[in-house]
């Protein structure tokens, strides 16, 4: 045992570059902090931040072209930086270990669970065979795995991303490391998965006394499990101190620009502080043939009515004739969504919550006429929106949705502004000779130059990418607009100014929206009434104030008790 | 489990009975056979004889389900140019192809999935380029200009090694096998190289990206990070990981290489079912043609039903869906 | 990731090609490409002589080794064969003659592939499940095989070989269009313009199918390459062209008699032509392969 002064890890000056061809990346520019034994530190950071290069240089992961340019990581004392190869690897999983954003991805889908544990108990110690299943069982039970005895045999894919998650912890902790670095580990996970791991993992540690580094984008889960907190931007340390002290009373611009760029520390339905933009006003509404507004104004806009759609997995042709002759049962269908009912008003927004396969996705995609329903029917003013498969497209034009992945849903070998003007030519809402200004009118009314009109996707950023399938379904002059995760894959700063860029739109057009997250924060601010999926079924709707403060459903209940809360100073 | 078996197995069958209508209705396209039969001389009765004898005057559907339910007896008629029975024939020369493919097959696996592996793990090294550099002559230079380089190298220039047959066999079950004996195993030397060039370089290029996908990727990083060696990373992890693809291709890639014989055993004058079906394509023997396609259909049907179970045997996620 | 550093717009081509000029060696391998192409289509302005201009043939040339001054007055660098004919000229025309089977092959068997693949990956449901299942087959069977079944049964000639070629060859552009159309088929953009809607064809031909090119295009390069090989075996064993038609592949096998004589270059050169072409072929291919693997971007 050292000294109990000596931190137990002490970086400084820590500077990793990669050498693209392009020039280089100052990934990370001069990082110093230290950690006591036992401590639990956040890092935190938006993308590029270099918050995980941090991480994988402390463990002595940086591939090629990367490289450690200077400065020094020293573990009680011990100097890593420059040590050779075998040295290092015979610290990383022994005394320094690290666990993973995917767990989909990190274990290998080849190898038994046991087989895993095994090779990394191996890596550090001589076991017997015996002992080394019996090692392995107990490090499954350490991490809550019910039935360990048995799950050691199962391969990864015969457990959930939480379960596997708690797998690549258990190999994480098998050593007893005196430092767990966590980069992003409940990122992929849903929100109760997650609120399980953090509450897992802050006894663990403080059971085992390991120090951790827990590496998130995400303020409010760093706020529940670390003490400290290094925010960090552009590959340095922007500032730090008691978690606290840095989210209630933020010192640097950078970081209470973060704070306030949060929907949850924001009045519903206002302008964020921090996304503030000088957008020009769309172009005024075309007529339409259509003739809308002929009902009522208070009868429902949208109706959807016992909704169901049922997912067959894929199979092949001998199997089809197998059922056919009776010799092949047919495949398990998925029910995604189970006989759904919902209304929204005109110029309401309706946000839709659920976990990740609960089938709200599938819910929007039947609503926007992308999927025929299995039964039941879409109506919007009247008219359905799909019968029999058939699209009418005079009623399909009338929405339009916007996806979650910005680099995705625009067609990557498209001019911006083709894939703006290409819906509004086909349907003739514009003609060939207006269809510049019209798409310059658009790109202002998001507030993007409009000179970009003949750029690919790839000049864009993310944010810049999501404006322009903003602008792209906008152009179709929808009166419902599907927003399917619209600001998910998003930074906090980015996500403030598109959910503003929403807000403003939504009122100066109109709108009727069905805005779809996992982000129970981001509907609350942005939607008038809020209905919660689980499982294909709606199990609680109602005014988004009255459902948040008084939920009644179990489901909601433990939904809304798993999300992680900002400190309030 | 058993299920999914038998679903494959079924599916093997219904495959060779489509092959064998296709082949049957394919080779009867080509030329009139009578007048290989007999010659142009001879009178119109024995002509309507010998087309009677064959069944040649019946409709196509008959002739061919008279050529299934033989065929099911083991009977595919006798060549018209070796005056014997087809089956014997190729009974008679598989074994020599055989003994060649396997030699190039496994050839080809054990040198290039190793030096793919190797060259895929440290892929700017310059052991590596010369790695891939080779390769890609392999796969571009046509097998049979390979043959005929090695053929003035070896045999003509150096006159280490015999230029063609099959040299001494040593019998084994009744079938002579050339790799038994330090005579036929210098004929079997050079053909099998020849053929195995292509191969190697397939195998070494596949094992290659395989490798580099397998290092980029969060399952060993996430190896490395527990500590694991080097040596146990690609031992464990990437063998595994990179496994399927490999039997996939060895699998298919042995059936090819039967094909690609064709060429081998020309040059090598290598006294295989190679250079018989070639013969017989240029004589229009069409019992030989046939029953080659058959016995070559079949073969492959066998390999991808193998390589099926192989899957079910590697990928855990199968074998659970299997057994639902 | 990529940021608005330039004001210029940048087409996915342009880069596309900014990335594939950093590889020296694929550079020179596309030069020679060219090259080679240029030299076969402009063979009657190159080459000294047209071989296959009986009254140019004088006999007494045949058979003379690289370097021999023939009758006409100029030097017949590579040699002659044993007609006589100068072999420079011979092989300018030959690889004339393999560049077209190939491309012709090629085009044709993308055209037929890409068709199926691409429909049967946007009808979906059991003609998909058909479709592809009778490629796979095919797939099993191996190329050299079919094309020799094939040229035997539709006999000698340019027409018969070509379509023997494509027909081996269709299947590997069938199932690479319908992996890549699958895949961009599930993806936001695509469900994006079916939103809003479009008709069926526009999304297939403008959207679909532009995103399916970059992995066809190491295909396509893999195939020429091999259809050039597969002609040359072909003709080797005496299957493929007519003797009206002398390919690379049928030089190499008219000289074979005469290189245990050691008239090694009537054989050779027709050889290391045809080398050289399937090399830079395959290795414009083997860039392009690393640069459309998303897996190796890091």
């Amino acid at each position: 045992m050292s000294g109990s002064t000596q931190p137990l890890l002490e970086v400084s000056d820590l500077a990793t570059y990669f050498h693209a061809r392009a020039g280089v990346v100052k990934a990370v520019d001069g990082v110093s902090f230290s950690l006591k034994r036992g401590e639990v530190m956040g890092l935190v950071g938006e993308s590029g931040s270099g918050k995980s290069i941090t991480g994988f240089s402390i463990i002595g992961l940086i591939d090629q072209p990367g490289r450690i340019e200077h400065g020094s990581i020293k573990l009680e004392g011990r100097e890593l930086v420059g040590l050779p190869p075998a040295e290092l690897r015979a610290i990383r999983g022994k005394a320094i270990s690290m666990v993973f954003q995917d767990p989909m991805m990190t274990l290998n889908p080849m190898l038994t669970i046991g087989a895993q544990i095994g090779l990394a108990l191996e890596a550090h110690e001589n076991v017997s065979g015996a002992e080394r299943r019996q090692r392995s069982i107990a490090a499954l039970a350490q991490v809550r795995i019910p039935d360990p005895e048995t799950k050691i045999d199962f391969y990864p894919h015969q457990f959930s991303g939480g379960m596997r998650q708690r797998v690549a912890i258990a190999i994480a902790l098998l050593h007893r490391p005196r430092l767990i670095i966590c980069d992003e580990p409940t990122t992929a996970l849903d929100v109760s998965i997650q609120a399980e791991i953090l509450a897992e993992m802050k006894e663990l540690v403080a059971e085992l006394g390991t120090a951790l580094i827990w590496i998130s984008h995400d303020l409010a889960t760093v706020a529940s499990i670390a003490d400290h907190v290094c925010v960090m931007r552009y590959g340095r340390i922007v500032e730090a101190g008691p978690v606290l002290d840095v989210l209630t009373r933020p010192q640097h611009p950078y970081t209470q620009g973060l704070l306030d760029s949060l929907p949850s520390r924001a009045k519903p339905g206002a302008l964020l502080a921090r996304g503030a933009g000088t957008d020009a006003a769309p172009p005024p509404r075309l007529p339409r043939q259509a003739e809308s507004g002929k009902r009522s104004a208070d009868l429902p806009y949208v109706v959807i009515e016992n909704v169901g759609k049922r997912f067959q997995r894929k199979s092949g042709v001998l199997r089809l004739l197998g059922q056919k002759l009776g010799v092949a049962g047919p495949l398990p269908l998925v029910q995604a969504v189970d006989a759904v009912s919902l209304s929204i008003a005109r110029g309401e927004a309706l946000g839709l919550v659920g976990e990740s396969g609960s089938g709200k996705s599938t819910l929007g995609r039947m609503v926007a006429g992308i999927y025929a329903p299995d039964s039941g029917h879409v109506l919007l003013d009247g008219e359905h929106v799909m019968s029999g498969g058939e699209r009418p497209h005079k009623i399909t034009t009338r929405i339009q949705t916007i996806f979650q992945d910005p680099f995705a849903s625009l067609n990557p070998r498209m001019r911006i502004g083709d894939s703006i003007s290409e819906g509004p030519l086909a349907h003739g809402l514009v003609s060939r000779a207006e269809a510049g200004a019209y798409v310059a009118q658009w790109l202002a009314a998001v507030g993007l130059d409009p000179a970009f009109a003949g750029r690919y996707p790839h000049q864009f950023s993310g944010g810049q990418r999501q404006r322009v399938a903003i602008a792209r379904a906008l152009a179709m002059q929808p009166d419902v607009v599907v927003c399917d995760e619209p600001v998910a894959s998003l930074d906090v700063s980015i996500q403030a100014q598109i959910i503003n860029l929403l807000i403003r739109l939504r009122q100066e057009l109109g709108l009727t929206l069905l805005f779809i997250s996992h982000d129970l924060s981001v509907v609350r601010h942005l939607c008038d009434r809020v209905a919660i999926m689980h499982r294909g079924r709606i199990v609680e709707s109602g005014p988004a104030g009255e459902v948040y403060d008084n939920p009644r459903d179990a489901y909601t209940k433990r939904l809304l008790a798993a999300v992680p809360v900002l400190p309030v100073a | 489990m058993l299920g999914h078996i038998l679903g494959r197995l079924g599916q093997a069958l219904a495959v060779m009975l489509v092959m064998s209508a296709l082949v049957f209705v394919g080779v009867y396209a080509i030329g009139n056979p009578i007048d290989v039969l007999i010659g142009p001389d001879v009178s119109q009765d024995i002509r309507l004889d010998t087309i009677a004898r064959y069944g040649l005057d019946q409709p196509l559907y008959r002739q061919y389900f008279t050529f299934l339910g033989r065929i099911l007896h083991g009977d595919f008629g006798r060549s018209f140019v070796f005056g014997m029975p087809v089956l014997e024939l190729i009974l008679s020369r598989l074994p020599a192809t055989l003994e060649l493919t396997l030699a190039a097959v496994f050839g080809a696996a054990i040198i290039g999935i190793p030096a793919g592996i190797y060259a895929g793990y440290r892929p700017d090294g310059l052991a590596a380029r010369a790695i891939m550099t080779i390769s890609i002559l392999g796969f571009s230079v046509p097998t049979f200009w390979i043959g005929l380089v090695l053929i003035i190298a070896f045999a003509v220039e150096l006159q280490w090694l015999p230029a063609g047959g099959r040299g001494d066999t040593f019998a084994v079950f009744g079938v002579g096998w050339s790799f038994l004996t330090a005579n036929g195993l210098s004929h079997l030397l050079l053909p099998a190289a020849n053929l195995a060039f292509f191969k190697l370089a397939l195998m070494t290029r596949l094992a290659r990206a395989g490798t580099r996908e397998a290092m980029l990727s969060d399952t060993v990083k996430f190896a490395r990070a527990a500590g694991l060696s080097e040596w146990t990373v690609l031992r464990r992890h990437v063998l595994r990981l990179i496994a399927i693809p490999l039997v996939t291709v060895f699998g298919l890639e042995f059936a090819s290489t039967l094909a690609f014989a064709v060429v081998t055993e020309t040059i090598f004058s290598w006294p295989g079912i190679g250079k018989l079906i070639i013969d017989s394509i240029t004589s229009l023997d069409r019992p030989v043609m046939v029953a080659y396609l058959m016995l070559v259909s079949f073969v492959f049907i066998m390999i991808n039903f193998l390589v099926d179970l192989a899957y079910v045997g590697l990928d855990p996620r199968l074998r659970r869906a299997g057994s639902r | 990731m990529s940021q608005m550093s330039s004001a210029r717009e940048v087409s996915p081509a342009a880069r596309f090609w900014a990335e594939f000029r950093e590889s020296k060696v694929a550079v020179a391998a596309l030069v020679v490409v060219v090259l080679m192409l240029g030299v076969a289509i402009f063979a009657p302005l190159v080459a000294p002589q047209n071989p296959y201009d009986l009254a140019n043939l004088v006999l007494m040339d045949a058979r003379r080794p690289p370097g021999y001054v023939g009758t006409a007055g100029y030097t017949h660098i590579l040699g002659t064969d044993a007609q006589g004919r100068d072999l420079f000229s011979a092989i300018l025309y030959g690889l004339r003659i393999s560049l077209q089977m190939g491309l012709i092959a090629g085009s044709l068997a993308f055209a037929v592939g890409v068709t199926l693949g691409i429909g049967a990956a946007y009808v979906g449901g059991r003609w998909e499940a058909f479709i592809m299942r009778v490629i796979d087959l095919q797939l099993a069977f191996p190329a050299i095989l079919l094309a020799l079944v094939l040229s035997a049964l539709l006999g000698q000639g340019k027409v018969q070989l070509i379509a023997a070629l494509a027909a081996a060859q269709y299947a590997y552009f069938a199932r690479t269009a319908h992996g890549a159309a699958s895949a961009e088929r599930g993806k936001d953009y695509v469900e994006a313009v079916l939103s809003t809607p479009l008709p069926a064809w526009r999304v297939v031909v403008k959207h679909i199918f532009p995103n399916c090119l970059p992995p066809l295009i190491v295909v396509a390069t893999v195939q020429v390459a091999s259809a050039i090989a597969l002609e040359a075996t072909l003709s080797f064993l005496g299957v493929g062209l007519p003797v009206t038609e002398p390919s690379l592949g049928m030089l190499i096998s008219n000289g074979f008699q005469y290189m245990l004589s050691g008239r090694y270059w009537i054989s050779i050169y027709p050889g290391i032509a045809l080398i050289v072409l399937i090399v830079a072929i395959n290795l414009v291919g083997d860039r392009i392969r690393d640069q459309v693997n998303p897996r190796l971007k890091r």
